[in-house]
């Protein structure tokens, strides 16, 4: 299991186009995927779900990959993320 | 028992303003707000027990909960107005001492003035209802302990089918949404998709119910999002139902054994209580709909006392004895009508 912090950077925060991204590239992979924000975990590789943490500009999350290809998942993830969700 | 949801975090709210309190009640149990000032927006409740402070009114103030909501009933306020107006000042003083979040007088009485004086002071709101003590402590206890339920988030589509509310869980991608779809498409109601809160109200009963967000929304893979009350109308969704049963949809695996018999069945444990779970492996052909609809009707059936499994078990047992007694003539099958009578049909 890999666990990483990450922090929404890009204004509008993460929402419709960059949660459509994320569970895009979670599909590739064969871990499982999961977001917390505050209390509340959501499987990562739900668009609905993703998109209800309603992740604004500054919130921190929390990313859970449990899997065969977590390492690599993480790392394509955490970019996603750290690049602001190309939208910088 | 199962250990299904062993890992999934419970949680809970820890107060709510006094603001929203009142915002949500008012309407309900008939608050209305007697102090003068505007509700302090700092102002919140940590508990979902109330009190009837009449003990701490006399003095004895050793236990007094005072961070619970406080219940004015008849017996404090004839108390408070039994004492002479020195008194009751000291006494209302050293009432108001203490924090408390609001103040709740019943039956439409009216509190002293300078209860009212004091609880401005102190930016306590105080809040009238007609109701009955007993009768208001029932509602707004049931109100309270709803907002401090103890809730977990599934991942998995909540539909109503035939008034049982099914849970369909599943790693991603399973079809949970298109069974849930292909439900709704069959008259069946929706209450969530994805994301399920499911709360735990009393002892022994789960409700589950969608986020504000999410509403009635879904998710179909290759369409996108789209919206089931616009879709299929307002008798396709409803707001919150009871979790009955728990349906585990999985890949096929011709290694794991499935039920084959329905004579035990297998539970699994939400928030403390435990709820049916049944394992459905599914493959291409398999008509997952029908037999979610068949899962509640059976449920159904057992719920109004008749078992399936247990009743062909008798019938097996009582067979099994009778060929022992005439063993002699048993000559294979028996059908299921001993003469056909001329009807051909």
């Amino acid at each position: 299991m890999i666990e990483k912090e990450v922090t929404i950077i890009n204004k509008a925060g993460m929402h419709t186009r960059p949660a459509s991204t994320i569970v895009k590239i979670a599909a590739k992979y064969k871990s499982d995927f999961f977001i917390s924000k505050d209390d509340f975990e959501v499987n990562g590789k739900s668009i609905i779900g993703v998109m209800t943490l309603a992740a604004e500009q500054g919130s921190k999350l929390m990313l859970r990959f449990e899997g065969d290809d977590e390492q690599d998942f993480s790392k394509e993830m955490v970019d996603f993320f750290e690049r602001g969700f190309d939208e910088l | 028992m199962g250990d299904r949801f062993k890992d999934i975090k419970e949680f809970k709210k820890e107060f709510i303003t006094v603001d929203f309190f009142y915002n949500q009640c008012k309407s309900r149990f008939k608050l209305q707000k007697i102090s003068n000032k505007k509700i302090d927006p700092k102002k919140v409740i940590t508990e979902k027990n109330l009190h009837r402070p009449g003990l701490a009114l006399a003095g004895y103030v050793d236990l007094f909960t005072h961070t619970r909501v406080q219940i004015f009933g008849n017996t404090e306020l004839n108390y408070l107005k039994y004492l002479n107006k020195k008194d009751r000042i000291t006494t209302l003083k050293r009432f108001f001492s203490f924090e408390v979040p609001c103040i709740i007088v019943t039956n439409s009485n009216k509190p002293p003035a300078e209860l009212l004086k004091l609880a401005d002071e102190k930016n306590i709101s105080v809040f009238c209802t007609p109701f009955l003590t007993t009768m208001f402590v029932n509602y707004i206890g049931d109100f309270l302990d709803d907002q401090f339920a103890e809730q977990v988030v599934i991942h998995g589509s909540f539909v109503d089918v035939y008034g049982v509310g099914l849970l369909f869980c599943g790693k991603s991608g399973i079809g949970k949404s298109e069974i849930a779809l292909d439900l709704v498409e069959r008259g069946h109601r929706l209450v969530a998709d994805d994301i399920v809160l499911i709360s735990k109200k009393v002892e022994s009963v789960l409700m589950g119910s969608g986020t504000s967000l999410v509403k009635h929304f879904m998710e179909i893979r290759g369409l996108g999002i789209i919206d089931i009350k616009q879709i299929f109308g307002i008798r396709s969704i409803r707001y919150q139902k009871r979790v009955e049963v728990i349906v585990e949809l999985e890949d096929w695996d011709r290694n794991k054994s499935y039920d084959r018999t329905g004579l035990d069945s297998n539970t699994t444990n939400i928030l403390g209580v435990e709820l049916e779970i049944i394992n459905l492996p599914i493959f291409p052909g398999k008509n997952i709909t029908v037999i979610a609809e068949v899962i509640a009707l059976n449920y159904l059936c057992k719920h109004y006392g008749y078992n399936a499994a247990k009743v062909f078990e008798k019938q097996l047992d009582a067979k099994i004895k009778s060929n022992l007694k005439t063993s002699k003539f048993n000559n294979g099958y028996s059908r299921n009508t001993e003469y056909f009578e001329h009807d051909f049909e």
